[in-house]
């Protein structure tokens, strides 16, 4: 369960360690809990499907996670996804892309959307929030005015296995999410790029002035976040099988809570991708159990923000008292 | 003017022109500048009723940009307050119809957001939670719990009295605007001359500092909590008043429009730095822009865009002339 | 001061790029689905019943339970709004009726389909027997459905259709083009043939807006060409927007806005509400769908005069009828009528549409009558 962490940083090791464990706890708790009421919780076929449905919030939570350590966030992520999903369609159908390089080229605008935020953020020096903030507008906005209201349908039938097919069994975009983790942890953990993200989040001129590539670094986070984002409204167009101008709304705020749900701390500086893979997971299976307990939906919400404010209330109780 | 002034001696050669050239000046040029070049496209923009429109429909996002200004300028967020405008006009319409006396309407959501918005505020500053995972968590916790107990019935059949929005002052000033208005120069005045009011930039400037001198940070910080509350709360009245019907559901994008307009207003992130009077200014401004969009044809496909890039425009302009005016200083 | 100069000229440029003159040029909003607007006079062709060979899903292995107890789920694309409230009230009430139904309804709190598909996924797991739904979009709620029919749950939709191969039968309020023809006569009464008027919709995506307004366009060109689209705007679901943009549409036109629509059961009060408040009562007419109760004040203020469409209880009422009858195996494919309680035997239109009447009308004189 803890492989991300080394025992070069042994300290502040223990302390992540704790929060996830505490959290890990939790969430076998609740499976138990959760299981318990009802027989159909806890079923492989259930698992797999809800592994299927958060794959496009777990793509984005990967990079959100990158992107707080740094002390930054990004909201506009959700307003990439649904550029990225009008861009996939728009090129296939009105500009003739054929459907692989239009898939391509989504991605790349999710990547260019991605480092324009980053741009504005390293070079220009406008404060994260403020810039996604803005850019979550744009972005948006540029999905309603390229798509025009229209939606893009009728793909061909190996678009869809992505989406909504099975290797062996395991939902495929499901893969593909169990792939980007494993790559997003090592680089996390293992990678210079991964300790100079924490350098930044820690203290950024002291990073700065430790000959760190600061700017570089934290513009690959941002870029990273928009590819992600392109990939994330590609499973999704491929699973409901059309594009909307309004896909991806909201979305930032589920990857947001699951990365801090997972113990990435929003002043940047620590948090794991194992901790916001348990964040998501647990956030997912809470709200699938409820639902199959027959809790509906408003109330639902409403325990999704207690377990919230609840755990990061706990985690930041125990870690103040190591202190 | 600036509250900058206050805690740092500017640096290089200040000139007066300098110093008028601030956020509220510019916002202020930039209100009177696009209408004028709107009206010169569709003169029917320059209209006394619609200019009048324009402010009435948007004072309450003007009168939520003074709480969440402070809430910022001490280095935190808020997220949650759409969320709680939604209920507490819901809270306020239901006690309408169920028969309470008509102040007690009024009283209800200043003091409910007072409440709920000081609960976050002790969460934020004694257990030290960060804001924007309280505020994160608290939206979902008053949408759900909006859902639950109204079950999305809107509220109709409300009293003639309860509508505050309705009344006008001296015969002629509509309540909406004159609340808007009084609630900016009396916070705008409050934290530039009360000791209290100015801990704030301290404690979003440098807590440290704040405490050494005699300020207590966290204090303050429940106050600002319970402050942005109370402006919610009028937010909330300005909100519920203004049509007939109340739709128990929060209305969404909220929180941002707001932010939106206490940062475009000059207010920044990092803390220590805005004033009240420019998110006043910065809430006028894009309701004249969303209005002035419509006037000019743009496109509605193509609205949105131009909103996203005026206001990323707006945002690098005042970096920008921050950074000038503190040429020296380390970002 | 440069950058900002430079920005801002760049904002306000492509602001004018994007101007794209009257936008009345063509709305095409509805995913270029042709349009077929009625005849001009008042003798609209009833629907041929079953005029289109049966063109909807099936569920597999679906288990026998005619006459037994079934649960339903009632996932209609946004809860929280009277229209809604009214669909599943109906769903309640016919439930009650029928005895050996249980239905709830249970949804997304903003209208987005990935959200109603995640709640129709979680009702699939646990087991209902039904699922009666408007979708928030036809074809990305298509798969959801398809995999409930799958697993032999039964799938009936009302308000807001799907693809037909995604549930077994939808029970229509009625049809595009009628709504389209009931609007713009009722339009065209009120104010004249040579009014100009505008729209108040949701969003350009919500489909069956998309698509009437395409309706109500192709049927004016027609039967009212005088008549003259000005603008549409769009207000999402929020009550403040729509009365801030209805009021900036009366504020641009002044009186060269005579008639405004409202596409939903929020942008109508809205409406009317702005209406109200800029003193144009009886100078500009209010036409569009809206629940009665939101409406009354200004039904009895006379400022407006009809509220045109039909009773969404009637609607739920007759989804979980049609729901009962399919479980029972009482419609089969190839039915041309359903029984349905109360409101008597509905007409299958379209192959596997079950239509539910003429639209009903509420007015000063019955508007009292109703309460949702």
């Amino acid at each position: 369960m803890s492989a991300v962490t080394t025992s070069a940083r042994a300290s502040r090791a223990r302390i992540f360690l704790r929060h996830e464990t505490v959290l890990a706890a939790l969430l076998i708790v609740a499976l138990f809990g959760l299981g318990l009421f009802n027989d159909r919780f806890l079923t492989v076929d259930n698992l797999l499907n809800q592994g299927r449905l958060m794959t496009e919030i777990g793509l984005i939570a990967l990079p959100m996670t990158f992107v707080i350590i740094t002390g930054g966030i990004d909201v506009s992520v959700g307003a990439m996804v649904g550029l990225c999903a009008i861009v996939l369609g728009y090129s296939w159908k009105n500009l003739g892309f054929p459907l692989p390089l239009a898939v391509v080229f989504s991605l790349a605008v999710g990547a260019a959307a991605g480092l324009a935020n980053g741009l504005v953020i390293t070079r220009i020096k406008v404060p994260a929030i403020i810039t996604t903030i803005a850019t979550l507008t744009l972005f948006r906005g540029l999905a309603e005015g390229i798509s025009q209201a229209h939606s893009v349908r009728g793909y061909p039938d190996w678009f869809y296995f992505l989406g909504q097919g099975d290797v062996f069994g395991v939902p495929t975009q499901l893969l593909i999410l169990i792939i980007a983790i494993a790559v997003f942890g090592v680089v996390l953990d293992r990678t210079s790029f991964g300790r100079t993200l924490y350098a930044i989040g820690s203290n950024e001129t002291a990073a700065r002035f430790s000959a760190l590539p600061v700017d570089r670094v934290k513009l690959t986070a941002y870029t990273l976040s928009g590819l992600m984002s392109g990939i994330s409204a590609f499973v999704l167009v491929s699973r409901v099988t059309t594009t909307r101008s309004d896909m991806g709304m909201g979305y930032e705020l589920d990857a947001i809570a699951a990365v801090l749900l997972g113990g990435t701390s929003v002043f940047g500086g620590s948090g794991t991708i194992w901790g916001s893979v348990i964040g998501l997971v647990m956030i997912q299976l809470l709200k699938n159990g409820l639902a199959l307990t027959g809790v509906k939906g408003d109330a639902t919400i409403m325990v999704i923000g207690v377990v919230l404010i609840a755990s990061v209330l706990i985690a930041s109780s125990l870690q103040r008292r190591r202190e | 003017m600036s509250a900058i002034a206050l805690f740092r001696a500017p640096a290089g050669r200040a000139t007066l022109w300098r110093r008028f050239f601030t956020q509220e000046t510019l916002l202020a040029g930039a209100i009177i500048g696009l209408a004028v070049v709107v009206g010169l496209i569709n003169p029917r923009f320059l209209a006394a009723n619609n200019l009048a429109d324009i402010l009435l429909g948007n004072a309450y996002v003007a009168v939520a940009a003074i709480g969440m200004s402070m809430v910022i300028i001490t280095g935190n967020i808020d997220i949650s307050v759409g969320a709680l405008i939604g209920v507490l006009a819901t809270v306020s319409g239901s006690l309408a119809v169920a028969g309470a006396p008509i102040v007690v309407t009024w009283l209800a959501p200043l003091v409910l957001g007072v409440a709920v918005m000081g609960l976050q505020g002790v969460i934020v500053a004694y257990v030290g939670v960060p804001a924007i995972v309280v505020t994160l968590g608290m939206l979902s916790i008053l949408k759900g719990g909006l859902i639950s107990v109204t079950g999305g019935k809107w509220i109709t059949d409300l009293p003639v009295a309860f509508h505050l929005a309705d009344i006008e002052i001296f015969g002629f000033i509509p309540m909406p605007v004159a609340i808007m208005v009084g609630a900016t120069a009396v916070a705008a005045v409050w934290m530039r001359w009360w000791p209290r009011g100015r801990a704030i930039y301290a404690i979003g400037g440098n807590a440290e500092a704040a405490r050494l001198s005699g300020v207590s940070p966290r204090r303050t910080l429940v106050l600002v909590f319970a402050l942005h509350g109370f402006f919610a709360g009028i937010a909330a009245l300005l909100f519920a008043t203004q049509l007939r019907v109340i739709q128990s559901t929060t209305p969404s994008g909220l929180e941002f429009t707001i932010i939106t307009a206490a940062v475009v207003g000059g207010v920044s992130i990092l803390g220590g730095v805005g004033t009240v009077v420019g998110a006043t200014l910065a809430a006028v401004l894009i309701a004249e822009i969303t209005s002035a969009l419509v006037f000019i044809n743009v496109s509605p496909f193509w609205t949105h865009a131009v909103q996203g890039t005026l206001i990323l425009a707006t945002v690098i302009a005042d970096i920008e002339r921050r950074r000038r005016r503190l040429a020296g200083a380390a970002r | 001061m440069r950058n900002y100069l430079l920005t801002t000229a760049a904002a306000g440029a492509f602001a004018l790029a994007m101007n794209s003159g009257a936008s009345a040029a063509g709305w095409d909003g509805a995913d270029d689905l042709p349009t077929s607007p009625l005849a001009c006079d008042a003798s609209a062709p009833a629907a041929p019943a079953a005029a289109k060979p049966y063109d909807g899903g099936k569920a597999v292995n679906a288990p026998d339970k005619a006459s037994k107890e079934i649960s339903l789920v009632d996932v209609p694309k946004l809860i929280g709004i009277g229209y809604f409230n009214a669909t599943s009230k109906g769903i309640t009430d016919g439930a009650a009726e029928l005895g050996n139904v249980k239905a709830k309804t249970d949804g997304p709190t903003e209208a987005k389909i990935d959200e109603q598909i995640k709640f129709i996924d979680n009702y699939i797991t646990s087991g209902v027997d039904g699922i009666l739904f408007a979708a928030n979009d036809p074809v990305a709620i298509a798969p959801v459905l398809k995999k409930a029919l799958s697993k032999g749950i039964h799938v009936v939709g009302y308000d807001a259709n799907s693809t037909p191969d995604a549930r077994e039968w939808f029970v229509n309020q009625a049809e595009f083009n009628g709504i389209a023809k009931a609007m713009m006569d009722s339009m065209a009464k009120e104010v004249g043939e040579n009014a100009s008027f505008g729209i108040v919709t949701s969003t350009f995506t919500t489909p069956n807006q998309a698509r009437w307004i395409a309706e109500m366009q192709a049927y004016g060109a027609k039967c009212h060409p005088k008549m003259k689209w000005l603008e549409t705007v769009e207000a999402q679901e929020d009550n403040v927007l729509s009365f801030n943009q209805a009021t900036t549409l009366l504020n641009k036109y002044g009186d060269k806005l005579q008639g405004l629509f409202g596409m939903t059961s929020v942008a109508t009060p809205a409406s009317a509400e702005a209406v109200t408040k800029a003193n144009l009562c009886g100078k500009v007419a209010v036409i569009g769908l809206a629940t009665p109760n939101a409406m009354k004040p200004y039904v009895h203020a006379d400022c407006v005069k009809s509220v045109v469409l039909w009773n969404p209880i009637d609607l739920g009422y007759a989804a979980v009828h049609v729901m009962r009858a399919v479980v029972d195996g009482k419609l089969k494919a190839g039915d041309t009528s359903v029984d349905a309680g109360k409101l008597g035997k509905l007409n299958v239109v379209n192959g596997s549409e079950i239509l539910l009447g003429p639209p009903f009308i509420y007015d000063k004189g019955n508007i009292d009558k109703f309460d949702f």
